[in-house]
């Protein structure tokens, strides 16, 4: 496999999708979730904002899409990354080039998650720059790199999982509804398993929520952040999720499963099967 | 289409391939190669392209042409059998198969996003051009396909047969040797359709090999020096042009055009009686521009014919065979009947 050709399918894919008009949009939704909440704040002059708040505000911009707006922004990103192209009749022309299955593959999951990191840094940045700007200097900013590489780590179970749903099915309509219905499904069961614990404390509905994917994916940044901050600053986190997962180390082992089980059923079913003809 | 096994018997009673090349020489080969679709079977298909040839690639819609093709480009795998492309496997080593080969689509799908000059730039980039080699080639090509001035259009904004000519344009990048062309007059106006074959004709000349899908079959008379005629997935004929039509037609037409066709050449005049002796002549027919011979086959009057002329006084202006015998062979061959 070759970085030159890896490199021009990841240019190429991050060329596509800002292309698509649902791509632009995600981009404008995303400076107004990171815009909008502070000025909110501050034009309502809400008694929850108290001053020893003010400097950790940021973290409500960097986590307040955390549990559904970046899944669903990587998901939608991820899902016609390669259905559409069969839809286009484009793979057939790209592919009869002398490069490796390999090599378009990996190209454009690196380019499509390249525009999810992006969307996530544009997050980070528009969010400090307006807590800042709106409530004053922020503080304890040096854990936010490591919250960011937390943040599009977990973005990657489904950035990927929506990858092989579209390689899988090579309808781009059909990857993005089933896609879509595992995340919302995983969101729904997640709370309702919550909502059976505290009310009976049975183990076996924690442990169930445990194993499904967004638990792991709205956890893993929440339980880097949280002991960096004072109990005070607590408040703000809730607005985001509660971390369900145990441990950090349970949580990123969870993501790595599922997000290399779906590259690698997804390569293994693309390095295989024939390369549809455009298909309507 | 359904997939006939009388049809098929009929058919591959009458086949004939002509291995023109050897498998050494050979830059296609396809043997006993199968491509299984459950309901339909494409294949067995067993034919070889020598370097130099521009084979015409004819059969009706559904008959496994552009299945074939994809075999070919390593983008479906075939059930059984082998396919070889520049004497490798184009599935299993695909890169190394495909370093000198270019690929035009039926109706191609090109990236509506991107200019004409952006998507030569990917292709150029995907073939592992440099930024000099991509500068020379890139406006050269263009020029060549008459899209210089839509450089930095959008592709989504051309005509479809600007996008066609886009289309052979990213084939022709990074100087293949074997061009594999599915259609590719399609929606060209005349104009493109002259610069094409020249295009085509020079790129032969310089050593290249062409294998071009076509419904077109005078482009492919004109264009191609042979044959590869497909039907319900079966090769029914290999071999060259005027061996298909000689084994296809009971006949063949000449056409001989004469000036004052009327006086020289109608009915009964010793013109036509003439001709009638000529060996190898079954009739001839008065035409409104001159006569219409009909001769055997194997047989090759023309130049008698032409001296007859001639020597009748008569002024002539042309003389060849018919330019329907393709059409009339290759219907023939797909009905699996010769014509009388």
């Amino acid at each position: 496999m070759r970085a030159s050709r890896v490199l021009t399918f990841a240019r190429y894919e991050i060329r596509r999708a800002v292309a698509r008009k649902k791509v632009l949009s995600l981009v404008a939704l995303t400076v107004l979730i990171s815009i909008a909440p502070y000025y909110a704040l501050y034009a309502t002059h809400t008694s929850l904002v108290t001053p020893p708040l003010r400097p950790y505000l940021w973290i409500l911009g960097v986590f307040l899409p955390q549990a559904f707006f970046l899944q669903f922004t990587a998901l939608l990103i991820a899902a016609g990354s390669m259905s559409e192209e069969y839809e286009q009749g484009t793979a057939e022309v790209l592919l009869s080039k002398p490069v490796s299955r390999q090599e378009y593959f990996f190209g454009k999951y690196l380019g499509g998650y390249a525009l999810v990191v992006g969307i996530v840094i544009l997050d980070v940045v528009l969010s400090i720059t307006s807590a800042t700007f709106v409530f004053g200097p922020q503080l304890e900013l040096g854990i936010e790199p490591m919250i960011l590489l937390a943040q599009v780590f977990a973005a990657l179970v489904f950035y990927s999982f929506a990858f092989m749903v579209g390689e899988l099915m090579r309808r781009s309509s059909l990857s993005y509804i089933l896609s879509a219905s595992v995340f919302f499904t995983s969101e729904v069961v997640g709370v309702f398993l919550n909502i059976l614990y505290s009310l009976t404390g049975t183990d076996i509905y924690k442990v169930a929520n445990y194993y499904l994917p967004t638990s792991s994916v709205d956890s893993l940044p929440l339980l880097l952040a949280e002991p960096n901050f004072p109990s005070s600053v607590q408040l703000v986190f809730r607005f985001a999720a509660t971390p369900v997962e145990p441990s950090i180390g349970v949580s990123a082992l969870l993501i790595a499963v599922y997000f290399l089980s779906a590259v690698l059923i997804a390569l293994a079913y693309f390095s295989r099967m024939d390369v549809a003809k455009r298909v309507t | 289409m359904t997939d006939d096994p009388v049809t098929h018997h009929n058919l591959t009673s009458t086949l004939q391939v002509d291995e023109r090349a050897t498998t050494s020489e050979a830059v296609i080969s396809f043997e006993q190669a199968v491509k299984d679709y459950g309901p339909k079977e494409i294949g067995p298909v067993t034919f070889s392209v020598g370097r130099g040839e521009i084979v015409g690639f004819l059969g009706p819609n559904g008959s496994g042409k552009s299945t074939t093709i994809r075999m070919l480009l390593g983008l479906i795998k075939p059930t059984s059998g082998t396919v070889r492309l520049m004497q490798r496997d184009p599935l299993h080593d695909h890169v190394r198969a495909l370093e000198q080969v270019g690929y035009s689509p039926e109706l191609p799908n090109l990236q509506s996003f991107l200019t004409p000059g952006e998507l030569l730039e990917l292709t150029a980039k995907e073939l592992g051009l440099g930024r000099k080699e991509t500068d020379d080639q890139l406006p050269v090509l263009l020029e060549d396909v008459g899209l210089i001035q839509y450089r930095d259009y959008k592709i989504a904004k051309l005509s479809k047969g600007m996008v066609q000519r886009l289309s052979v344009a990213q084939a022709l990048m990074g100087t293949p040797k074997v061009l594999i062309l599915d259609e590719p007059m399609i929606g060209i106006d005349p104009a493109g359709v002259v610069q094409f074959r020249s295009i085509f004709r020079d790129f032969v000349r310089d050593g290249g090999t062409i294998v071009m899908s076509s419904h077109i079959l005078t482009e492919v008379e004109s264009l191609c020096t042979s044959l590869v005629v497909i039907h319900s997935g079966r090769i029914l004929f290999r071999g060259g042009i005027q061996a298909f039509i000689r084994e296809r037609l009971g006949s063949r037409s000449i056409v001989v055009e004469i000036a004052d066709a009327p006086a020289l050449a109608g009915p009964g005049s010793a013109l036509v009686d003439r001709i009638s002796s000529v060996s190898g002549v079954k009739r001839v027919t008065p035409a409104p521009a001159g006569l219409l011979v009909e001769v055997a086959p194997d047989s090759d009057p023309r130049a008698e014919i032409s001296r007859l002329v001639v020597e009748s006084g008569a002024k002539l202006v042309g003389l060849g065979h018919s330019r329907s015998e393709l059409d009339e062979a290759y219907i023939s061959a797909i009905r699996g009947t010769p014509t009388q």
